[in-house]
């Protein structure tokens, strides 16, 4: 093996990655904002045990639980903008495909944490007086949010994650740039080593950071 | 307006099936060997010795926190130079789908392995077996049984990676229904085809697993 490193040129051209980094980083914002209330909304439906609705909830979950990430990413961005007559960018449709699927992932564990609650506290809220969602909102989802958070935080750091499959759609985020780079340079070894290495300290700390509130919130229950 | 219309499915089906063969083949692949490397990872993680358990952590930590497709791109390029082999997409995808799953496969045998009580090593002891032979005999039956439900959630992820091999121009089910919405110009279909067989596959492959646990709690 005589190849010959050359990690210069990528420091060259970091600020590049750095941008690309940054759309990585709006990517998952998105995401997010779509998958955190879309999710609590299913799980509360499922929960609810709403004639329609419920059921319309669980396919919905199971659904995209199903599908491959990058499929969702390639139906949103090549077939649904026809079959709804809109034309969208990848930056939208990599958002709907990961916050969708994000959301039914998300719904399970908040569900996980909802169902966990005893019977008592359900009993108690109706003591003081309160309907179901009087009870659900100030009594049971503060204790199941607080059980669940660990999990919430472990699925989007995968949400992090899964993000750089919409350089398959040249949505402009890391990889895409360190597709874009290497072949500026000619170096995808050195290039996609340090892009390794830049999610890899990314996301080995915030699931560090999860792991330590885990166990914060172990020892404070 | 657009009307759907799968007629061209009819001609071009064969397009479609290689792409499933090459999914199932992936597949497969990237299963027998994440299952195997997982296991070694796992009795590392699991070892008496430091030096056996710092590796394994190294080998976990690093291959389960980068994103598959940064793996796959990074073995793409390397096997060439490493090997001066010509860049095989097959090869580079099932090399790197199987490091970063074999990383999750560890965790879930490290769990499994140590939710067998101490006493059953001490028993392996006293029947005079050594650490290979209680760990094949005494421990692992047991914690087998109890990571079935892991096992199969992760199999199922690893048949879903397996599209991400289509970014390296891998023939599995997704890189060929691009090349069905390319050349028929029907991306509402192709795509909805293909998403609809793979969503039958992982399906019946989940219906297959609670029913596999189900057998294994009765049998308990």
């Amino acid at each position: 093996m005589n190849y010959e490193w050359d990690f210069l040129v990528v420091f060259r051209h970091f600020d590049f990655l750095l941008q690309g980094a940054v759309g990585t980083l709006k990517l998952a914002g998105m995401s997010m904002t779509i998958a955190l209330p879309l999710g609590l909304m299913l799980a509360i439906v499922r929960i609810l045990r709403v004639p329609v609705l419920s059921l319309l909830s669980v396919i919905y979950i199971d659904l995209f639980r199903a599908s491959a990430s990058l499929i969702l990413i390639f139906w949103f961005f090549f077939a649904f903008p026809i079959l709804i007559h809109v034309d969208f960018g990848p930056f939208t449709a990599a958002s709907l495909a990961l916050g969708l699927q994000a959301a039914a992932y998300l719904a399970e564990v908040y569900r996980s944490g909802i169902l966990s609650i005893g019977r008592g506290q359900w009993d108690a809220a109706r003591a003081l007086g309160m309907g179901y969602l009087l009870a659900m909102r100030y009594v049971i989802l503060p204790q199941a949010i607080r059980r669940v958070v660990p999990v919430i935080f472990t699925r989007l750091v995968d949400l992090l994650k899964t993000t750089s499959l919409a350089a398959a759609i040249s949505y402009d985020e890391l990889v895409h740039h360190a597709q874009r780079l290497s072949s500026d340079t000619f170096r995808p070894i050195e290039t996609f080593t340090v892009v390794a290495l830049m999610f890899f300290v990314t996301i080995f700390t915030c699931s560090q950071l999860t792991r330590r509130l885990e166990r914060h919130l172990a020892r404070s229950d | 307006m657009s009307e759907w219309d799968f007629s061209f499915l009819l001609r071009r089906y064969h397009v479609i099936l290689d792409g499933l063969y090459g999914t199932l083949a992936l597949a497969a692949v990237t299963l027998a060997v994440s299952l195997l490397l997982g296991i070694i990872a796992g009795m590392g993680r699991t070892s008496r010795s430091a030096t056996l358990r710092a590796a394994a952590t190294c080998y976990v930590e690093f291959f389960r926190n980068i994103p598959a497709l940064v793996q796959v791109f990074w073995f793409f390029y390397v096997f060439p130079i490493l090997t001066g082999i010509q860049e095989n997409p097959f090869i580079s995808a099932a090399t790197a789908l199987s490091f970063y799953s074999g990383a999750f496969f560890a965790e879930i045998y490290r769990s499994g392995i140590q939710s067998i009580e101490r006493s059953q090593w001490d028993a392996g002891k006293a029947l005079g077996f050594g650490y290979f032979r209680t760990m094949r005999y005494v421990v692992l039956p047991p914690a087998i049984k109890r990571m079935i439900p892991a096992l199969t959630n992760q199999s199922i992820e690893v048949v879903k990676l397996t599209t991400v091999a289509s970014t390296i121009a891998y023939h599995e089910l997704l890189y060929q229904g691009q090349l069905l919405s390319q050349t028929e110009f029907r991306p509402l279909e192709s795509y909805t085809v293909v998403a609809a067989i793979l969503i039958g596959i992982l399906v019946l492959l989940s219906y297959g697993s609670t029913r596999l646990e189900r057998r294994l709690a009765r049998s308990e």
